[in-house]
């Protein structure tokens, strides 16, 4: 078992872990703490499969930004009453729990029995071109004018972005 | 062994029916987005594994799952503000965060 | 030759002429009529005015008869268009009428000139199947049997428009009513000419509309329960029901045979069957002969001729003389090659059914009080000799025997006809009632003397008097029955033939005579109804005096048969005369009239009501025959209790199980969407559940199909 193949797994135990403990804890501000130790370890996860650029983006936007909303939220938004139960379920969770287990056994199986189009074992070499890494090699596709690039979708993104900073005032406003 | 293209895929798988279940089961809709945002993040980890696993140039320098995780987390982003000033503003209106409570749009 | 056949193929003018009279009146006469009204003061209101417009819609106004308000309005003066519109009609078929007499009297003197089997005289293809499977074409055909029947149609209709003048002299609707007889003589015509059955069916169905048109004439008249007579408009429902009956089984008829055969026309028809199977065609024919029992008002679809009489009394001669129970007679004519082909069988129940209508008829019209009843039910009698008639006489005598019984029948019929509507209108003028019953007539003989004479020469000529018209025809008739050894026909017929005389004559002694009179109360003696009755106009005695002749000589017409078939055989005065047979029938019909003679000249009425009344058994028979066996209350009960019951069933059918299951599918939906809109929670998570658990369906089903190889 090489080092790559240890971290997965102390990384993926402590994700689905974490993951557990959100949906699981009864404290709604517990389950917000497990969230931010999620997004943490789903960054190591991408550093794992070489994507920095994209490792500190969900520290600085999920374990940064989203949690902070969400603890914000949950602050203006308290449930009364239920101090120590504050993250409760409905009466649907038997069926919720039947359909997840069918959808994931479906999947996972669906994963390890169909063949891929990619490859199943990764190779270090050869992704990008020597002198570019990562971070570089995203901003090339994300802003290059004149290459292979992602530059239409970024700018309609920053569109969604706007209206939905805009659509968040308009609803949140006290009027 | 080293590792292989189906644990990112099976930790995705895992982690997504958690999340499914946090959105279906919790009756506070803070933690429904919370399910939702780890639904989201299991996608994204199935992306980047599929975008690291993906050797056949010259598409593999294109780094596509990246960017689309890229796209989603911004989204994501998005989701999150409008979901969260909705729930504040049901919260101000009808003194509640309980999905089950909110059935406006029943028959 | 040559002329001659221009004469025969001009033949369509006859048929077309009182459709243009129809055109004429309706469009031309009426309109005028109506334009040329004299406006209503000008203080009425527009509303108003199109009341009285509405109302008096042939330019008359409502008479002023107020202890008779039930019957049809009267005019104190007929308009100029309305007067016009009857001078139409009249001076068209007049013209018709020469006509056609020219060209029957040129085939009857010149055979040659028209050939055998006719000449189309107007040919138009409607539609051709593609690929000459069948054709649908309207062809008018003018043949001998054709010309005999056209020259009675025109004959007695002109007659008929002619005394209308007179009969219908105040009565609103006059131009209306010539409009509705053209285009009654014009339907005749068109079954006169029809050369296949889809043209005969069309003017099959035309007469009976124009029948039902006529007989309730009256609208406004109401039905009289305590004389069985019914009200005109239902009179002449029942008509065009009755004969819808009958026309189920003709269309069922033509249907079978345009499927064996895949055509209409007589002609290709009489080739055609003989490669149908004979029982089929057997079946076929009789169907057929259902669409004559209801036209020409056999058993048992008799009764709306009875209730017939309660239109205009013209009407009544039109359509027992010429035009509507003739068809029925003609159309067996017409179609005898085909039961001919289809052998005994059909013959055979032509036959009977005649027989049995013309003792049926003739016993109930012995005890009738109502005038034109007895001559009603007289009709349907004479039409039962008719069908016996066509029944036995086999293809050596062809149709002629039957159509020489119409041909005579029609003048005498006419004549008795317009007779009784001449008693029935001096009556009318003298009681300002309407009376038709014969009780309160009698000895009107001296006071209308026309009338009179001209009724005894039709009572004669119908009771088969020696050497008057239906002596000729009806003995004939008889006489063929028993040549054929159809014992049964022949002692109906000849028994019915005694009836006959019995009743007419019973019938004319009630009117015209009574106890009392002079010739031993044949001619005068009491009468016993109001006022004074005097004799009709001129033109109502000249029809009568018109058709007083043909109802005797008609009948020397002896090479009838042969005229309408070639090589069937001549009748021989001598022959006739020598015939043992004959003189049995004489003596029958003499024995007839002998008894009527008898009870009603020599016996006072009231003693022989009295007597009746007086033996429960004679009462019983009286009242049996009196309301016809009791057939139209049958037919009442029927109606109202089997046909209505399955209607109400299918009624029910429709309401529960129809109106079911179309109401129920709508409730279902609705059903569907009361109870499962509960369905739509409102709730975000609810909608997950669905979602996601349909997707997890959806995969578990796709991965273990395709893993255990169901799909591939």
């Amino acid at each position: 078992m090489d080092l790559a193949t240890l971290i997965f797994w102390i990384i993926a135990v402590i994700l689905v872990g974490s993951a557990l403990m959100v949906v699981g804890l009864r404290n709604i501000v517990h389950s917000a703490v497990a969230l931010i130790l999620l997004f943490a370890m789903a960054a190591g996860i991408y550093v794992l499969l070489d994507a920095e650029f994209i490792a500190i983006v969900q520290i600085l936007i999920y374990a940064g930004a989203v949690t902070i909303l969400i603890l914000f939220a949950l602050m203006l938004t308290r449930i009364t009453g239920q101090q120590s139960r504050t993250n409760p379920t409905n009466k649907q969770w038997w069926i919720a729990l039947v359909i997840c287990t069918l959808l994931g056994v479906s999947i996972i199986y669906a994963a390890t029995t169909s063949p891929h189009a990619v490859a199943t074992v990764g190779s270090d070499s050869g992704q990008l071109p020597a002198g570019i890494n990562n971070v570089v090699r995203i901003g090339q596709l994300l802003y290059s004018p004149t290459q292979y690039s992602f530059v239409l979708p970024f700018e309609i993104a920053s569109l969604v972005l706007l209206v939905a900073i805009i659509g968040a005032i308009v609803i949140g406003r006290e009027d | 062994m080293g590792l292989t293209l189906n644990h990112f895929l099976i930790l995705g798988a895992i982690l997504f029916c958690i999340g499914l279940y946090g959105a279906i089961s919790k009756r506070n809709a803070i933690a429904v987005l919370m399910g939702i945002e780890i639904m989201l993040n299991a996608v994204n980890v199935t992306m980047i594994g599929f975008s690291f696993f993906n050797h056949v140039k010259p598409y593999s320098t294109y780094l596509t799952g990246q960017i689309f995780a890229i796209f989603i987390i911004t989204v994501a982003a998005a989701e999150a503000a409008v979901a969260l000033a909705m729930i504040i503003a049901i919260y101000r209106k009808r003194e509640t965060v309980d999905v089950g409570e909110i059935d406006i749009m029943k028959w | 030759m040559v002329i001659a056949m221009a004469l025969y193929q001009y033949a369509w003018a006859v048929l077309l002429a009182p459709l243009l009279s129809f055109v004429v009146i309706v469009f031309g006469t009426r309109v005028w009529d109506l334009l040329s009204r004299p406006h209503i003061a000008a203080t009425t209101t527009h509303a108003e005015e199109h009341a009285v417009e509405a109302h008096g819609s042939e330019g008359e106004d409502y008479g002023e008869h107020g202890e008779d308000d039930d019957d049809d309005p009267k005019v104190p003066r007929l308009s100029a268009g309305a007067i016009a519109s009857g001078y139409v009609a009249i001076g068209i078929m007049a013209l018709a009428c020469i006509y056609s007499w020219i060209m029957l009297l040129t085939s009857v003197f010149n055979r040659q000139s028209l050939p055998a089997g006719g000449i189309d005289v107007l040919h138009y293809d409607w539609f051709v199947q593609p690929g000459g499977v069948a054709s649908y074409s309207i062809i008018f055909h003018l043949d001998t049997l054709a010309l005999a029947m056209m020259v009675v149609v025109t004959t007695v209709s002109l007659l008929v428009y002619f005394y209308s003048q007179g009969y219908m002299e105040d009565s609103a609707g006059y131009a209306r009513f010539f409009a509705y007889l053209t285009l009654f003589t014009f339907s005749m015509l068109v079954i006169v000419f029809a050369e296949n059955f889809l043209v005969i069916f069309v003017g099959w169905e035309l007469v009976g509309l124009s029948s039902y048109l006529l007989i309730g004439f009256w609208i406004n008249k109401r039905a009289k329960p305590a004389e069985l007579r019914p009200s005109p408009s239902s009179a002449a429902l029942q008509a065009f029901v009755a004969n819808r009956v009958g026309d189920v089984g003709f269309i069922i008829g033509i249907m079978i045979l345009f499927a064996n055969t895949g055509t209409f026309s007589f002609a290709q028809l009489s080739t055609a069957v003989t490669h149908i199977d004979k029982n089929l065609l057997t079946v076929a024919m009789i169907l057929v002969f259902c669409g004559a029992i209801g036209k020409s008002a056999q058993v048992p679809l008799h009764v709306w001729l009875p209730s017939a009489m309660e239109g205009p009394t013209p009407v009544s001669a039109l359509i027992h003389a010429a035009t509507m129970v003739a068809a029925g007679v003609y159309m067996i004519a017409r179609t005898f090659p085909l039961y001919v082909a289809a052998g005994p069988a059909a013959f055979g129940t032509v036959a009977w059914v005649g027989a049995i209508t013309a003792l049926f008829a003739a016993t109930v019209a012995l005890v009738q009080s109502d005038f034109k009843r007895v001559l009603a039910y007289s009709t349907i009698s004479q039409l039962g000799y008719m069908f016996v008639g066509l029944g036995v006489a086999g293809s050596e005598y062809g149709p002629g025997l039957g159509m020489f019984h119409l041909f005579t029948h029609a003048f005498f019929k006419a004549l008795l006809f317009l007779g009784a509507g001449s008693v029935l209108h001096s009556l009318h003028h003298a009681t300002h009632r309407e009376v038709q019953d014969m009780r309160l007539m009698g000895g009107l003989g001296p006071k209308m003397p026309i009338t009179a004479i001209t009724w005894l020469i039709a009572t004669l000529s119908i009771s088969g008097f020696p050497f008057f018209a239906g002596f000729f025809s009806k003995d004939t008739i008889i006489n063929l029955t028993a040549e054929r050894s159809d014992w049964g026909l022949y002692i109906i017929t000849l028994g019915t033939a005694g009836l006959t005389a019995f009743y007419m004559l019973r019938a004319y002694i009630l009117a015209f005579g009574g106890k009392g009179g002079s010739f031993g109360g044949l001619w005068g003696g009491p009468y016993r109804g109001e006022g004074q009755p005097h004799e009709s106009p001129i033109t109502i005695t000249l029809p009568l005096i018109l058709l007083a002749i043909p109802s005797v000589i008609a009948g020397y017409w002896f090479g009838f048969f042969d005229y309408i078939q070639p090589g069937a055989p001549v009748l021989n005065l001598s022959t006739i005369l020598s015939d043992a047979k004959t003189w049995i029938g004489v003596v029958v019909a003499l024995a007839g009239l002998a008894v009527a003679y008898t009870l009603y000249c020599r016996v006072d009425a009231a003693k022989l009501h009295a007597f009746v009344q007086n033996n429960a058994l004679l009462r019983a028979t009286h009242n049996f025959l009196y309301h016809a066996y009791y057939i139209n209350e049958l037919y009442d009960l029927l109606i109202r209790y089997v046909v209505l019951g399955i209607s109400h069933i299918e009624q029910a059918f429709d309401t529960y199980v129809v109106d079911g299951i179309v109401n129920g599918v709508a409730r279902l939906a609705l059903l569907l969407g009361r109870d499962g809109r509960y369905v739509e929670t409102g709730r975000v998570q609810s909608y997950m559940i669905g979602f996601f658990g349909g997707v997890a369906v959806l995969a578990v089903l796709v991965f273990a199909l395709v893993t255990f190889g169901v799909g591939k």
